[in-house]
């Protein structure tokens, strides 16, 4: 009864509080910004072809549902931590605790009232999200059936349970500290410990399972159930309450019970000094001093004067009280140990690829391990602002400091020093922290300046002006739950809203910045300096609302936003108001200059501006797409790379040859509409048609046509350099070290249509019809067509740079020279190359090595020795390999040359020259994760043969004859220097990534012979598939057939080859009773369900064991939407029978290894072995493509093992 | 006939947002020394104690310190302000010198040999030296009392506000809470808000009594006893009776004494009915006011009678 009623009181108070109310409509309108931020967006993706997820497939309500729940904790840990707070606030305490009430109908009363209220709250989310959705105005094909179980199912067993996990977290903390801070800070914790398992433990595979069950919010069981979905299971399946999510939701509720446990035994009904057990230090309680009648004592006047140097003293003073008061509250320290454990939990292996960490180097550990801090101290700022601010009023000292004759702003700069100062120790204790990370994985290169200028420059300055804007929304709300939830609010704009919004300029939305990178080449460079002229102009910003708050500073007893207002008038002294124009100055000149870049010197274009310059490309341009060009028969060079500058001279000459069938009047030429035109010329009369800059289109007509094998010359003049920043910062081509030149940037024959706008739904809201999709592999014509890049020609190129850079251009280097205090270099192709041509310059150190007759060359950044010798080794593997295999390698240099890694972290084949980004294997650290800098090495020198040695035609399949293929041979070489087990790992992460590509949205799925653009199919699906190709047919057969495939096509003409070819190649060398499984793996989307029910063993002679397993087959044929229907099986499949499995290892040693032909259904199959088995198992080795491979391997049941 | 007033209030009012009156149209001349501001709970007390310490502000109506506006100069008012609120709180964690100083330097004294001397004389003289390095968190009410007596002395304010400090101490605190504060220089205005008649007629040399807002009486509490001479009467009477009593007389206070009521009326002239007189104390003039026989009308009128 008396349960009731304080529940009662608690529901009652709770309702007529304004506060519920805006909490009430902040959450009612982020569910609807949530259907159009998230769900919408989600939806519409960005993908090309009409298979898109519906806005209210079910998967997608269950993440926007999670995400909800996380940044509705906001509003639990108001509610509860009041709940829990009030009573000893408002120093009530006693009378309830005098109450005969017992403890459990307080706390119990307490809880369920808050807990009722804040349900009532979170209701409101699937009303808000249907109601959304019809507010939308959607296309009907983004939408499906309406189903009320999408919204409760996640609702019932995301939402609700989340709420109760974190209500009883957080109540429990802030009953037990009596502190509404604790739950906060709880809170804060426990979306920490969400980011730390979602972002980086996930990455590595042995994880993922792991962190499903332990993220509180129940986000990455979901990610990790829907994981091999594909969109058509992702528009109709319901995210059920089983598996993974089911014991993530059983785990936490246990969990979340369980403090509500320790809260009922540990809570203590009386004054803090009875507790039994002291945690923390009480006060304890002060003998009086005897009273003696005091003489009267003259009090000395004492000094009062009003000078700077008082006033200095004074923010002094207010600093190192706010500071002491920060300190005391213990909520730094928790923060910094939380963020310490993160820095130690995600930099313990950073950025992992393929199983692989990579060295802890100072930028690593900054910019990317502790980058991932940054929303963790936003809303720690916004608590320490609210602490802060409400400090003097919640000890109930308001009065006393608010009636001292310091002016507003002293407690205002004080309080926000002190502040800086607890971020400043922040950052210096995750600098000690960073730095001892690095020393325990046995880096030593500590780069303290490089420390100094990301912790306390770029990040120190991002979070002062976060904490100016969360003391400006305390001060100006002056409701501190509201206050945190407005801040909150603002965060989630700041950081999806933009989107949402389409907010693009980064002027607008405070206190927004282009992204920057570091390199250990370039540095910060080129980021930096739009990056703080940005953050410079919000410096600006940020002394306004300095000003604001001075003006709005609450002082005394009238609180009323209205008095406030009234009051600044009185406030607007001299003093403030040159305050104001200060920082007024400050700003217009700093966003004057900001603005001049952006929208003066650069056309700034929205996002829809670019779309539709797009469109007008295509529009403008796509009726020459078929104009007959000539093809660059030869080309030449004069590159003047300025690094200092930076800026690039280019002066070019291209021999273009007439090898088509018709005369040639009309020359279409392509140029990056960055780079500045300084001449173009033909050696014979031309006449330019136009010249559109902005598109970079140009049309020249020919005085006289171009005759069939006729040629002519194109020399042309260009000039590169920076020209200030536009919005989104500047493009990274130039810099001062690792410039990296490539085809992107060299004029192009032709219309190009890859440049075209790709998303249908652009494509749609922009007028213009779906895209055409590549050729087919059957279209006879399209094979006719040469493939852009397709020529093979000579290329001689005369590049200068600074003295102490290295420059590099195809071909061998024939001279080297110094001029004018630069350094030259001239180089020249000895064969035909395809025309990919590729520039470099840097500072580079150069480890140099032989393979028979060819020289191998690293150009490295110095510094990044990790791996050079696995990549020398990968070389060497590869060319003895593939010369072995498939045929000789044509040039007479391999080089390996590093590019800075905001070029992209990819790794990509030149001929002979292999351009390496920094951020692919440089600084990988292989101990026993994949030596991926050995295979990615393998991988590129393998397209010196597929793609370097042919032209494939422009029909789909043709990345299946570069990227397969060379990741085929890639494992080969892999196979031979790490052996199979090594393999089987590399290839489970791809089979996992080809099973997640499936889900990719905006994509027909299809068969790995016609695949187009999807990289999941031709290099994932591509190496498993290959792989086990090698593994059925045999390592000989398959290479045979690539031999004759190269062969038969190397350097020709049209037609062009196709995946055709090779699986004609492929099936010459295939038994007739494999032929099916090139049909299953090349021509349509197979996938198997295969497990193990059983084995038993009966010994049968002295040393013969028989062993019947009990397997089951399923096969299904999928469709482009992921439509699995299943297919009568009757395939070869492998059985094993294993040894006991020594340390570490999977599985044993096998006793028996045969295929087996494996039917549909269940099935028993007896095989023989000489040894007692340990365990035994179907496709033991998973070479076919499965969702779940646990099931195929089973322990051999000792008890069970006589039939 | 006054002495110069150091402070001046004119026609202060002030209307809470739910419509409360808290002060109407007041007006009071405070001389330097000890002001007492007598009313009961919820009198405005408290409002007019804030407009005076520059924490709140009147909707209309001026207040002077001396030169000062204090309530368009309020930077200056707070540099010579002491103010001891009638209820907060201190940072339970900090030490009480920690604190002292903290404040010192807020209110202007940097000097650090001048600091030094201020909080050690003002530590002393409200005997909080001893425990000076204790943690404030765990004083007693009166301790925190004489600490926040101590803050507000901070830098010889020359007005001194002082919100009902007695409410919540021992006899002993008070008294010596009441010793410490009839230490105060005589060149301030100090003026103590209270409910507690003693607390004025200890210390104060002027007074005022305030109710709803309005002023009811504004005098020196010797001479106001003075002009009641001869116009209180008491009588002990049984409970049941009371209301008879209540009926026929002006009844200005009641109060048991050991189980029996003793009653006060007003009456100019003797009411016979076995009333006796009695010597008028302060706590007379409060209940006189309050009930309406006693006023700043009346008094001028009996001051003209006098005259």
């Amino acid at each position: 009864m008396k349960l009731l009623e304080i529940f009662r009181y608690e529901l009652v108070s709770r309702l007529r509080s304004p506060s519920t109310w805006i909490y009430f409509a902040a959450l009612l309108g982020l569910s609807i910004l949530m259907v159009e931020g998230l769900m919408v967006q989600e939806a519409k993706g960005s993908g090309n072809t009409g298979n898109n997820f519906h806005v209210n497939a079910p998967f997608l309500i269950a993440f926007t549902m999670v995400f909800f729940s996380m940044i509705g904790m906001a509003v639990t840990a108001g509610l509860f931590s009041d709940a829990a707070v009030r009573d000893f606030q408002s120093r009530l305490h006693p009378l309830f605790f005098t109450a005969p009430i017992r403890k459990s109908d307080y706390l119990g009363g307490r809880f369920l009232g808050a807990l009722v209220v804040n349900i009532l709250l979170i209701a409101i989310m699937p009303v808000g999200l249907i109601l959304g959705l019809q507010l939308q105005d959607l296309e009907p094909e983004l939408l499906g059936a309406f189903r009320l179980e999408a919204f409760l199912l996640p609702f019932f067993t995301i939402v609700l349970p989340n709420l109760f996990i974190t209500a009883a977290i957080l109540t429990t903390l802030a009953m037990l500290s009596r502190r509404a801070l604790a739950s906060y800070v709880g809170g804060l914790i426990l979306f920490l410990g969400s980011l730390i398992t979602a972002e980086e433990l996930v990455e590595q595979t042995a994880f993922r399972e792991v962190a499903a069950l332990f993220e509180p919010f129940g986000f990455l069981a979901v990610r990790e159930t829907i994981t091999y979905w594909t969109p058509f299971e992702r528009n109709t399946q319901l995210i059920e309450l089983s598996g993974l999510l089911l014991w993530n939701r059983l785990i936490w509720m246990a969990g979340a019970t369980g403090m509500l446990v320790f809260l009922y035994v540990r809570f203590r009904f009386g004054h803090e000094a009875g507790r039994e057990r002291k945690r923390y230090k009480i006060i304890p309680e002060v003998q009086d001093s005897v009273a003696v009648r005091p003489a009267p004592i003259a009090v000395p006047r004492g000094v009062q004067a009003v000078t700077y140097g008082t006033r200095v003293r004074q923010v002094v003073a207010v600093v190192g009280r706010s500071f002491s008061e920060i300190f005391k509250s213990r909520v730094l320290l928790l923060i910094t140990i939380a963020s310490l454990l993160l820095l130690f939990i995600n930099g313990w292996d950073a950025w992992v690829v393929f199983d692989t960490p990579t060295w802890p180097v100072t930028h690593v550990v900054a910019r990317d391990v502790l980058g991932q801090l940054p929303p963790l101290i936003y809303l720690l700022t916004a608590i320490f602002a609210g602490e802060l601010i409400w400090r003097d009023r919640e000890v109930g000292m308001s009065e006393i400091s608010d009636a001292m004759p310091v002016p507003n702003w002293i407690s205002f700069i004080g309080k926000f020093l002190a502040l800086v100062l607890a971020l400043v120790a922040l950052q210096a204790v995750l600098m000690a922290g960073g730095i001892l990370l690095q020393a325990i994985q046995g880096y030593y290169n500590f780069e303290l300046g490089l420390y100094l200028q990301i912790l306390f420059g770029i990040q120190l300055v991002d979070y002062i002006l976060w904490a100016i804007l969360a003391m400006f929304v305390h001060v100006l709300v002056d409701q501190k739950y509201v206050g945190h939830l407005v801040f909150v609010l603002y965060y989630v704009l700041f950081s999806f809203g933009r989107w949402l919004f389409e907010i693009e300029h980064n002027m607008v939305l405070y206190p927004a910045a282009p992204g920057w990178t570091y390199s250990d080449m370039s540095g910060f460079n080129p980021f930096l300096a739009p990056y703080l002229w940005f953050k410079l102009y919000w410096v600006g910003w940020a002394l306004v609302i300095g000003v604001g708050i001075s003006l709005f500073w609450r002082r005394g007893r009238e609180g009323g936003f209205l008095h406030r207002l009234q009051e600044t008038r009185k406030r607007f002294n001299r003093p403030t108001g040159v305050m104001a124009a200060v920082a007024g100055v400050f700003l217009l000149a700093a966003g004057g200059f900001v603005f001049y870049n952006t929208n003066v010197l650069h056309d700034y274009q929205t996002y829809d501006a670019r779309v539709a310059q797009l469109a007008a490309y295509e529009r403008l341009y796509k009726r020459y797409e078929g104009a007959p060009q000539p093809r660059v028969a030869g080309t030449s060079y004069h590159i003047e790379i300025y690094p200092d500058k930076p800026s690039i001279g280019l002066r070019g000459n291209y021999l273009l040859q007439n090898k088509s069938a018709v005369a040639i009047d009309t020359l279409h030429l392509m140029i990056d509409p960055d780079i500045e035109v300084h001449q173009m010329e033909f050696d014979q009369v031309a006449e330019r048609m136009l010249e559109d800059k902005v598109h970079g289109y140009h049309i020249f007509v020919l005085e006289k046509a171009l005759v069939p094998g006729d040629s002519l010359q194109l020399s042309f003049a260009l000039n590169f350099e920076t020209n200030g920043f536009t919005n989104n910062g500047v493009k990274p081509a130039l810099v001062n070290n690792g410039t990296l030149l490539d085809q992107r940037r060299l004029p192009i024959l032709g219309y190009q249509p890859d440049k075209e706008l790709k998303s249908d739904e652009l494509r749609e809201e922009q007028g213009l019809a779906p895209r055409q999709s590549t050729p087919s592999v059957y279209d006879e014509a399209a094979r006719l067509i040469p493939p852009q890049y397709g020529e093979w020609s000579h290329s001689e190129t005369v590049i200068g740079t600074a003295m102490e850079q290295v420059a590099i251009a195809p071909g061998s280097l024939r001279r080297t020279w110094t001029e004018n205090g630069r350094r030259y270099f001239h180089y020249k192709t000895d064969v035909p190359v395809k025309n990919v041509n590729v520039f470099f310059s840097a500072d580079y150190e150069v480890l140099e090595d032989k393979w028979k007759d060819v020289q191998v060359q690293i150009f490295h950044n110095p510094g990044h020795q990790f791996n050079l010798k696995s990549m020398i080794r990968g070389v060497k593997a590869s060319l003895d390999y593939y010369t072995k295999h498939f045929g000789p390698y044509r040039y007479s240099q391999l080089r390996i040359v590093e590019f800075p890694r905001h070029e992209g972290g990819y790794a990509r084949a030149f001929p002979g020259t292999v351009a390496y980004s920094e951020g692919i294997g440089f600084l990988a650290r292989v101990k026993d994760g994949i030596d991926y800098p050995f295979v990615v090495t393998a991988h590129e020198v393998a397209h010196q043969w597929w793609g370097g040695q042919f032209a494939a035609a422009e029909v789909q399949g043709k990345r299946v004859l570069h990227e397969t293929l060379a990741h085929y041979s890639a494992l080969m070489v892999m196979e031979k220097a790490y052996g199979p087990e090594k393999v089987r790992q590399f290839l489970g992460q791809f089979q996992h990534r080809y099973l997640v590509g499936r889900q990719n949205r905006g994509h027909l799925e299809v068969p790995l012979l016609l695949s187009g653009d999807q990289d999941y199919i031709h290099y994932d699906k591509g190496a498993v598939v290959m792989y086990t190709l090698r593994d059925y047919i045999g390592e000989e057969q398959i290479n045979r057939a690539l031999r004759r495939f190269l062969e038969k096509h190397s350097f020709s003409n049209a037609p062009y080859p196709t995946t055709l070819d090779l699986l004609s190649e492929l099936r010459a060398v295939t038994s007739n009773s494999l032929q099916y499984l090139l049909t299953d793996l090349f021509e349509d989307i197979t996938i198997w369900d295969i497990r193990a029910h059983k084995v038993q063993t009966r010994l049968t002679g002295t040393s013969s064991y028989q062993v019947t397993l009990e397997v089951e087959g399923i096969k299904m044929k999928a469709d482009s939407i992921g439509r699995a229907r299943p297919v009568p099986m009757n395939d070869l499949v492998e059985i094993g029978v294993f040894a006991e499995a020594g340390e570490g290892e999977e599985l044993g040693k096998p006793l028996y290894l045969q295929k087996h032909r494996v039917k549909s259904g269940k099935q028993h199959i007896t095989v023989t072995v000489p040894k007692q088995p340990a365990s035994a198992g179907i496709d033991p080795y998973y070479k076919l493509i499965e969702w779940t491979r646990e099931d195929n391997v089973v322990a051999v049941d000792a008890a069970n093992s006589q039939f | 006939m006054e002495a110069l007033a150091a402070l001046s209030i004119e026609n202060i009012s002030k209307t809470y947002a739910n419509g409360v009156k808290a002060l109407e149209n007041v007006s009071l001349q405070i001389p330097a020394g000890m002001y007492g501001l007598l009313g009961p709970n919820g009198a405005g007390k408290s409002t007019l104690m804030r407009i005076l310490a520059t924490l709140q502000e009147p909707d209309e109506g001026s207040v002077k310190l001396g030169e000062i506006d204090v309530l368009n100069e309020q930077e200056k008012v707070r540099e010579t302000l002491g103010y001891l609120p009638q209820e907060f709180g201190v940072y339970p964690k900090a030490r009480a010198e920690d604190l002292l100083i903290h404040f010192a330097i807020l209110k202007g004294i940097t000097s650090s040999k001048a600091r030094k001397e201020v909080t050690e004389a003002l530590l002393r003289q409200t005997n909080l030296w001893d425990v000076r390095r204790q943690k404030l968190g765990g004083f007693s009410g009166g301790m925190r009392q004489r600490f926040g007596v101590a803050v507000a002395l901070l830098g010889n304010p020359k007005l001194m506000i002082v919100d009902e400090p007695t409410a919540g101490l021992d006899p002993a605190e008070r008294v010596r809470f009441l010793n410490l504060l009839s230490e105060l220089g005589e060149n301030s205005v100090v003026i103590l808000s209270t409910h507690i008649v003693e607390d004025v007629s200890e210390l104060c040399t002027n007074m005022a009594i305030i109710n709803k807002g309005k002023i009811l009486l504004e005098a020196e509490p010797l001479k106001a006893i003075e002009e009641l001479q001869g116009r209180i009467w008491r009588k002990i009477v049984e409970k049941n009776m009371l209301s008879l009593v209540e009926y026929e007389h002006s009844v200005i206070s009641t109060k048991l004494m050991s189980g029996r009521t003793v009653v006060h009326i007003y009456s100019e002239e003797d009411p016979c009915n076995g009333f006796e007189p009695v010597q008028p104390d302060l706590e007379d003039v409060y209940f006189s006011t309050m009930a309406g026989h006693y006023n700043a009308d009346q008094r001028s009128q009996i001051q003209e009678v006098v005259s």
